[in-house]
């Protein structure tokens, strides 16, 4: 525990340059390095940043999730704000994920959007998690019981993300299969370098990022808190 | 269980005795089946294929609406806190509010299956299509009334209900309005959408009535 604390203290120290290169790394491996795709051409690069993103998507509601489960279990504010933190980036890079998607979709597909079943269900988990943020936003930061309200319906969300996949892929189908996350990977070495740095680089900001908002929506309960004291203070 | 029974008399005395709330519901889904008439012309041309969707969205609608009125007044004049400080489990609390709202909109879904055979001239009241819209009402009304609670005395509560509640729903949507269209002789696909249905009405109720004691706690 006392270890945990220790690197956890570090994270200004050690996040901002590391994402800072591996963010520099990504750029020149996606844009330089990488191989030009044969059929598709330079709008293939879009995939060094679509699919990390995508991935930090899930990796952030995936942190949502278990903030949300530990506001209900240990009734700490702290919680609240990192379940918040998470929520605002995961909803930032689920944006980059369809952006990115919609722009490389209209040069292969034809069209930017297409009904299609990871398309929707990435759609529909951003509307989730807009809503948790609306709901959130619209109540006082230092609100506990409405802290436990969103809680639950975070919860629920995750859950719900299963139902809403299995729904929408019975409901219709485009987007690629996985290629990379199987046992024979079908894509180049040296594609699959670039790839690997980026999602080590997204990862890096999506923690960065998410840490960020924590402490910053922290330091926002604090201050209510200071400002509830000081009140207090003047009516006494 | 008896208080489960309590909670499911109150509530359904009280809508009883303050009808305007669940009337407004009515009244709203039956403006929404006439203003998709009006909209895609359902009237002249072959209704079929819009149907089940102008079902759905206006049983979804109306059912929102209804979670909402559910918890209107117990936030306003402060009885959910009292009905929470009583020596019974939130879960039979929320089982009762959840039965008298299913009621409520089992009411509201027959009026208007009745007024839309009769405005569509298709035969709707069909033993099917009755259990897929029970397994279906019974998915969304755990999941709004959860969520009915959780805004009850918030401001913005009128909008968010509905924000909130319609992303979750969708993979119900998708399932009743594809079930529905089967039983009316579309294409619904391969897929096994009754099954669907019925899991996601034991996960929602499974989850809503997990989750209410722990939403409610003070």
């Amino acid at each position: 525990m006392n270890l945990a604390r220790r690197v956890y203290a570090l994270r200004w120290v050690a996040l901002p340059p590391l994402t800072g290169a591996g963010v520099l790394a990504m750029l020149v491996g996606a844009v330089v390095a990488a191989p030009r795709e044969l059929v598709e051409g330079d709008v293939q690069r879009l995939m060094y940043i679509h699919v990390p993103s995508a991935q930090a998507m899930y990796l952030a509601f995936g942190v949502v999730f278990v903030a949300s489960v530990m506001v209900l279990w240990k009734r700490d504010m702290r919680w609240d704000a990192a379940a918040r933190g998470a929520a605002t980036v995961g909803v930032l890079f689920t944006g980059f994920a369809l952006v990115t998607g919609m722009l490389w979709g209209k040069p292969t597909w034809g069209v930017y959007w297409q009904w299609d079943a990871r398309l929707t269900s990435t759609l529909v988990l951003f509307l989730v998690y807009t809503a948790y943020l609306l709901a959130r936003a619209v109540s006082d930061p230092s609100d506990e019981q409405a802290a436990r309200y969103s809680a639950v319906y975070a919860i629920v969300g995750f859950l719900d993300v299963p139902l809403i996949v299995m729904s929408v892929r019975w409901w219709r189908t485009l987007h690629p299969q996985p290629i990379v996350a199987r046992l024979d990977p079908q894509l180049p070495d040296s594609m699959l370098a670039v790839l690997g740095i980026s999602t080590l680089a997204i990862f890096l900001l999506a923690a960065w990022l998410i840490l960020l908002r924590t402490d910053t929506e922290r330091l926002g309960q604090r201050l209510l808190g200071l400002r509830a004291d000081v009140d207090r203070r003047e009516e006494a | 269980m008896n208080a489960f029974l309590a909670v499911l008399e109150k509530d359904l005395r009280l809508a009883w005795r303050d009808r305007a709330g669940w009337l407004t519901a009515a009244a709203f889904a039956a403006i929404s089946i006439l203003t998709y008439s009006f909209a895609f012309d359902l009237a002249t041309s072959d209704v079929r294929p819009l149907l089940p969707g102008v079902l759905w969205t206006t049983f979804l609608f109306a059912g929102v609406f209804a979670a909402g009125a559910g918890f209107q007044r117990e936030g306003e004049e402060g009885t959910f806190d009292a009905l929470l400080l009583s020596p019974v489990s939130p879960t039979a609390i929320f089982l009762g509010k959840l039965a008298a709202t299913l009621a409520a909109l089992v009411v509201i879904e027959f009026a208007l299956l009745i007024a839309a055979t009769i405005l569509f001239d298709e035969p709707l009241l069909t033993p099917e299509l009755v259990a897929i819209v029970m397994l279906g009402t019974a998915g969304y009304a755990s999941l709004t009334t959860l969520l009915g609670t959780l805004g009850s005395g918030h401001r913005a509560r009128a909008v968010l209900l509905p924000v909130m509640a319609l992303p979750l729903l969708v993979p119900m949507l998708i399932a009743a309005v594809r079930a529905t269209g089967e039983t009316l002789g579309l294409f619904g696909g391969d897929a096994p959408w009754v099954l669907l249905l019925g899991v996601f009405a034991a996960w929602s109720t499974l989850t809503a009535a997990l989750l209410f004691p722990l939403a409610v706690e003070r």
